[in-house]
């Protein structure tokens, strides 16, 4: 039993960029990746969405054709991730992947190429697998908006208890399709403009894609962050809408600093999504915690939600905010709006970072907390 | 790994259009019924008033019914049961029906009932409101029903502070064609042991 | 008027799968969410794309929809005034 788990390095592609090096500049430079999008393609009136460019990526990928958009994403994530830290690809490396929709653009769209079994989650874990030739088949995780952090959580336990893994890696990505985009216009949960995570004026979410993913070693590095806590707990109250009171979250944060054993995190990456109802329960969630004083933002406003890739790229984002020993501020907050108050970061800021909490919520109601710290 | 001392306390199969709990018959119904009027009617059965059944799709239904009947058969679940669940095929009944929303040539329109149950853990989600179950939830996909890796991940939430103190743990691939799903509880007493042999078995078992 | 109210009820029942309801069973002045029918959010946006769908009315302000969806008359009142 292993109990000291590690991230040992990360890698991105999002709407801001290739690397983690560069988005994490981007975020310092605060640019943000959302813009108006008309594209009838993905919805029939305009919509702010951050979206990756193309022409940043698609010729630094080899045998185009036999890989979907999505699967082309992955495969240049873990190829840089691989590639950076020269990870084996044997047997004592896990791989988790985190995506709540896949490959989805294919089904029943008259415009794919491929045929419609693609779309099963199966055949893209079973594609990435084939292109790396992979020991051992990837654990698909599919868990709505938690999906980035559960995978985490999930590797970090297979570490734990499983000793013929010494390493894993996780990564999650979601891609913007009709789909998904004419779902979240049907509940209405839509911004009609830049979202606003946490403001009084909030009115909705921002789409995102990325593919983002993180090195797990039971072994310490120079520059590695422990997993030190996590805590996952399901509202039980609706399947669409949160908890008023948080409970779920709550419950999830409370495990996550139990477990940690630490006091205070220096800063929060909150979900975010700048849903009235998301922020409003995280807001509360974090009060009930104590936590009202810490610094917090949403990375939202600078990607979007990017689903399933949303934990990992969050994660990643906020683990070199952490190392920097810089917090990020939030992108789109001008007044509080929330019943409960929150110490929204409105500047950039250098002072000694330890330890953050990241927290994620999803659809059917369910949580989850991870606290990270500096080794 | 096989080292526990983890039992299965009762489980429930729905194999095309029967059902079955700790292997005894439950509900069968003809094979050329449709799987939603299968469900319904095997709800009917349940003698429950939960009107928010009829909004679900056909894979929480399937595990809302194999939940239910576990509950009555070895009693309420504890608040702190976790839910580990997987499937090949995600939410693929609610999934094309939104794509075929979405897609259809004569006013396409989105609808957001529809569109609520495209993640897999919705199903979770609808059993914690049915028990009032505050735990943690875990949805994998695999090509095939996994025990190997079901029965030690599952163990491995029963450990620890956050611990359940029961798990149930589920294969649940509900598709236009196929209806394979077998839910099983866990908890520290019960008939079976919690091992990947014996759930082999028990999964097989109708093919015996 | 009453015909509309008729085929409101029939709609809801359909569209919502209120399955346990019947047409009978539902007065045009029952109070559709709170205390009467209990529907939920969902259900709210439901009736949306309903009005969009069925008599290509547009509604995407919630406070308004509110008083829409008050009960199966002000709904029938609402489309009597705006159907296209």
């Amino acid at each position: 039993m292993r109990d000291e788990i590690y991230i040992v390095g990360d890698e991105v592609i999002s709407p801001l960029g290739i690397g983690s090096e560069l988005n994490f500049q981007r975020l310092r430079e605060a640019h943000t990746a959302i813009s108006p999008v008309m594209d009838a393609g993905l919805c029939d009136h305009p919509i702010h969405a951050a979206r990756i460019d193309e022409t940043q990526w698609t010729h630094l990928v080899c045998n185009s054709a036999r890989y979907t958009r999505l699967e082309r994403l992955f495969i240049l994530t873990l190829q840089r991730l691989i590639n950076k830290h020269n990870i084996p690809l044997d047997n004592g490396t896990l791989v988790i992947i985190s995506t709540t929709k896949g490959n989805i653009g294919l089904l029943a769209n008259p415009e794919s190429t491929f045929p419609e079994g693609r779309a099963r989650i199966p055949a893209m874990a079973e594609a990435i697998r084939d292109y790396f030739g992979l020991g051992n088949a990837p654990i698909p995780v599919s868990n709505a908006c938690i999906s980035g952090s559960l995978a985490i959580s999930v590797a970090r336990r297979l570490l734990s208890y499983d000793c013929r893994y010494q390493r894993a890696i996780v990564v999650g990505g979601d891609e913007l399709s009709k789909f998904i985009v004419s779902g979240f216009d049907a509940f209405q949960a839509l911004a009609d403009g830049p979202c606003r995570p946490f403001d009084r004026d909030r009115n909705g979410l921002n789409l995102g894609e990325a593919v983002a993913a993180v090195y797990l070693s039971t072994m310490p590095a120079p520059n590695a962050v422990q997993i030190k806590g996590v805590g996952s707990f399901n509202d039980a109250n609706h399947i669409s809408g949160p908890s008023r009171t948080g409970e779920g979250l709550y419950l999830s944060i409370k495990e996550a600093m139990r477990e940690a054993g630490i006091v205070t995190p220096d800063f929060i990456s909150a979900h975010g999504t700048a849903t009235r109802y998301n922020d409003e329960m995280e807001a509360v969630a974090f009060q009930r915690c104590g936590l009202s004083a810490i610094p917090t933002h949403s990375l939202k406003g600078y990607f979007g939600h990017t689903l399933g890739a949303s934990g990992l790229l969050e994660t990643a984002m906020a683990i070199h905010a952490l190392k920097n020993n810089e917090l990020i501020p939030s992108s789109g907050f001008a007044h509080p709006g929330t019943s409960q108050p929150l110490n929204v970061t409105t500047q950039r800021k250098v002072q000694p970072l330890h330890a953050f909490l990241k927290t994620a919520s999803g659809f059917g109601g369910c949580n989850i907390a991870t606290i990270f710290q500096k080794v | 790994m096989e080292t526990t001392n983890y039992h299965i306390r009762s489980y429930c199969t729905i194999r095309g259009r029967t059902i079955r709990i700790n292997g005894s018959y439950f509900y069968t119904a003809g094979t050329t019924m449709p799987l939603g009027d299968f469900l319904k009617s095997a709800y009917r059965q349940l003698a429950i008033d939960y009107p928010k059944f009829h909004k679900m799709d056909g894979l929480c239904k399937a595990v809302f019914i194999a939940a239910e009947l576990i509950a009555r058969e070895s009693g309420p679940y504890e608040r702190n049961t976790s839910l580990i669940f997987a499937n090949r095929s995600s939410s693929y009944l609610a999934d094309s029906r939104h794509a075929r929303d979405i897609f259809r040539a004569d006013n396409p329109i989105a609808s957001p009932a529809t569109f609520v149950y495209t993640l897999p853990n919705i199903a979770l989600g609808e059993i914690s409101i049915r028990h009032q179950l505050q735990s943690e939830n875990g949805f994998f996909i695999f090509d095939s029903y996994l025990p190997e890796f079901m029965v030690p991940y599952a163990n491995t939430t029963l450990k620890g502070q956050q611990a359940a103190h029961a798990a149930l743990c589920g294969w649940a691939e509900v598709t236009d064609e196929t209806c394979d799903v077998l839910v099983y509880r866990i908890d520290h007493v019960g008939q079976w042991p919690h091992s990947v042999e014996r759930l082999k078995r028990l999964y097989n078992e109708e093919d015996e | 008027m009453s015909e509309l109210t008729e085929e409101l009820k029939a709609k809801i029942i359909a569209q919502l799968n209120l399955e346990d309801v019947s047409v009978d069973d539902l007065d045009a002045q029952t109070p559709l969410f709170g205390d009467g029918l209990g529907l939920d959010s969902i259900d709210a946006l439901e009736l949306i794309v309903m009005l969009d769908k069925s008599y290509g009315i547009k509604l995407s302000d919630p406070k308004e929809g509110r008083k829409v969806f008050e009960t199966i008359q002000t709904m029938a009142d609402f489309i009597e005034a705006n159907r296209t």
